[in-house]
């Protein structure tokens, strides 16, 4: 009851008690006026002096981000690329030393080759020469032999009265030769 | 040895034999004993064996010819191989024998033959072989068995070759 007091009206005042006074209201506006005149003029524009930083900061970043992400990119494709060149190096590197293998076993193969072709060619003279040798000392032997056998058999044959033959035989035709 | 030497050495053996005045039976003795020389080993390497003592090379030389040889041509051998010539003693003598040969104006044929001539035969074969050659023969016969059988004779640079050995080789030759 007694808050219900309070608000009802003094009928001894001019104004509603709640309202303010009439200069008030007067000097509060043209206050109010000046204050945000001021602020529109001064804080206005490095509000938005700061908001266009701001954004320009932002903006900058996100472009470095953007520069980045690049980069991030163009070196995962070096990366790849790299990866892939060190798959063709290494399959370069498998077919040389393939191919070096391969020369390598054709080369062997051919040089064995020409070695046991060599080696039968030789055998193949030092059987010829071993039977042209043994030819050669049987021919040797048996003419050695033979010598000796018809020195016997003539020694046998050539008498006294056959070497006498010989002599005079001798003298006769180098008498007769002139 | 040098020729030079060969040749004072048969020079002196010519000279000594000829002023003993044995030329002839020296020359054909020295002659003989060349052959025999040369177709002994045992008789070479003996006589000139520089390890055996002079006196004692002397000695062999004595004992195999003493009594079978002029004494000449004993103490001519002696002399070459006491001298340490032994090694060119038959060059010696061959020397000697054509240097008699020529001082007779004769030339030297040497027959080789298998068996022993008679003085007949020599004397019949030295005639064929002076007219076969036109010129006057020393003839000087060395017994050769390795002949076989018949003669070769060489006179000079002619050889006339009669030998079954020769005929042999040729038929060994050809097979």
């Amino acid at each position: 009851m007694i808050n219900l007091s309070l608000f009802a009206a003094d009928p001894a005042e001019t104004h509603h008690w709640l309202l303010p006074e009439t200069a008030e209201i007067i000097y509060g506006g043209i206050a109010s006026v000046v204050i945000i005149g001021a602020l529109v003029k001064f804080a206005l524009p490095q509000f938005k002096k700061a908001m266009a930083a701001r954004t320009e900061r932002i903006q900058k970043e996100l472009d470095a981000s953007q520069g980045d992400l690049a980069q991030a990119e163009a070196d995962a494709a070096k990366i790849r690329q790299a990866l892939g060149d060190i798959s063709s190096e290494k399959a370069r590197l498998m077919a040389d030393a393939q191919a070096q293998a391969d020369a390598l076993l054709a080369e062997g193969r051919s040089r064995l080759t020409a070695e046991v072709a060599d080696m039968e060619a030789k055998a193949d003279a030092d059987i010829a020469a071993a039977s042209a040798r043994g030819s050669d000392e049987l021919r040797t032997e048996i003419g050695r032999l033979a010598t000796v056998a018809t020195d016997r058999v003539l020694a046998s044959v050539l008498d006294d009265a056959t070497q006498q033959s010989l002599v005079e035989n001798f003298i006769t035709k180098v008498g007769a030769s002139r | 040895m040098s020729d030079a030497r060969i040749d004072g050495y048969a020079r002196a053996l010519f000279e000594i034999a000829r002023a003993e005045g044995t030329l002839d039976e020296v020359e054909d003795e020295l002659f003989r004993f060349a052959r025999s020389f040369e177709s002994s080993d045992q008789l070479r390497n003996t006589l000139t064996d520089e390890m055996i003592p002079a006196d004692k090379r002397q000695a062999v030389v004595e004992s195999l010819l003493g009594g079978k040889a002029t004494s000449t041509t004993t103490q001519l051998i002696g002399m070459v191989v006491g001298s340490g010539r032994g090694r060119d003693l038959p060059a010696i003598i061959d020397k000697l024998v054509q240097r008699a040969s020529s001082s007779k104006q004769l030339e030297v044929a040497l027959v080789r033959s298998a068996v022993a001539l008679s003085a007949d035969q020599q004397a019949r074969l030295k005639a064929a072989l002076s007219n076969a050659t036109g010129k006057e023969l020393n003839l000087k016969v060395v017994v050769d068995p390795s002949v076989l059988g018949g003669l070769v004779a060489t006179v000079g640079d002619t050889v006339i070759d009669g030998s079954v050995r020769t005929r042999l080789d040729n038929v060994k030759s050809r097979l």
